[in-house]
């Protein structure tokens, strides 16, 4: 958890100083491949995407993953000394 | 490789169902025996859910190329968890992911097929090669994250090429590839680096769960 924390923050930290645009490739390569069919990308599923929805959205997963790796990560990861 | 709807087309979208469907049935008794087995597997699978749903749907921006991708975490949990229970955990992970506006519904069975299956077997399927010629953990590991990486984009560009460029699968294969791989290459070192980094550590401290047979793994030391 510690060294993918560190990737992210890393990755942020990177982009942060390139100051791009940083558009995501699955949508550059969905878009291309689309205009190649004359398809268009849709959404069925109500996105929670927006500058409120996304952060609360994360907020909650977060919240979540965090109670369940929190619950059982002493069980899981406590080292055992006669293994 | 989250591909939205309206991307591909109806027959396509059916056949990546039909294909995912028996590995999420395997999983899912994989996941059942598993759970009747070894208490901790069920704590394990929850924490493999949560950490393929965060690792494949925060985008990490690659400055050299200017845009920004992600991993997909699914080579690392088949090594801890087992590759037929990860199927599982990505079909769910890729359905939540459908809300923030990753993905999609009607394609849930394509995108399940790049990442869940084609990027957690190969990834897998390396490792076990690996682990064969003594390979170290760690290695064996780091190599899995990368191949699975590289082998969920390929084939998402396939799934991509075969529905919309059916006259011309090769060379938009090609194309869409060629689109995806710049920004995936970094990501997937950063793969190398936290699927060898994680397995490695949790080897060290309970060698056991990376060890069951019943999940498909094979011992660490």
């Amino acid at each position: 958890m510690v060294v993918i924390t560190v990737i992210f923050v890393i990755g942020a930290y990177l982009g942060y100083v390139a100051g791009s645009e940083m558009e995501g490739t699955d949508a550059m390569v969905e878009d291309t491949a689309a205009s190649t069919a004359n398809a268009e990308a849709t959404s069925l599923a109500p996105a929670i995407t927006d500058v409120v929805g996304e952060p609360i959205g994360f907020t909650i997963a977060g919240i979540v993953a965090g109670f369940i790796v929190g619950y059982f990560w002493t069980e899981l990861f406590r080292r055992r000394e006669n293994v | 490789m989250h591909i939205s709807d309206g991307i591909l087309a109806p027959e396509w979208c059916l056949l990546w169902f039909a294909v995912a469907i028996p590995f999420i049935a395997v999983g899912v008794w994989q996941i059942k025996r598993g759970t009747k087995e070894n208490a901790s597997y069920l704590p394990m699978l929850a924490m493999m859910g949560a950490a393929v749903f965060i690792i494949s749907v925060w985008h990490i921006p690659v400055p050299v190329t200017g845009s920004c991708s992600h991993p997909i975490g699914t080579p690392l949990s088949a090594i801890i968890v087992g590759p037929f229970a990860t199927v599982v955990l990505s079909t769910i992970a890729l359905f939540f992911q459908t809300f923030f506006g990753h993905g999609g519904l009607t394609t849930l069975g394509a995108n399940t097929m790049s990442m869940g299956i084609l990027g957690t077997f190969s990834g897998y399927l390396l490792f076990l090669g690996l682990r064969k010629v003594k390979s170290p953990l760690w290695l064996a590991a780091g190599f899995a994250g990368f191949a699975g990486d590289i082998a969920c984009y390929i084939v998402a560009a396939l799934e991509l090429a075969l529905s919309l460029n059916p006259g011309s699968v090769l060379s938009h294969w090609a194309l869409y590839t060629v689109g995806y791989i710049p920004t995936q290459l970094p990501l997937a070192v950063a793969e190398f680096v936290f699927t060898a980094g994680v397995v490695q550590y949790i080897a060290d401290r309970r060698p056991d769960l990376v060890a069951k047979k019943l999940w498909g793994g094979v011992p660490s030391a």
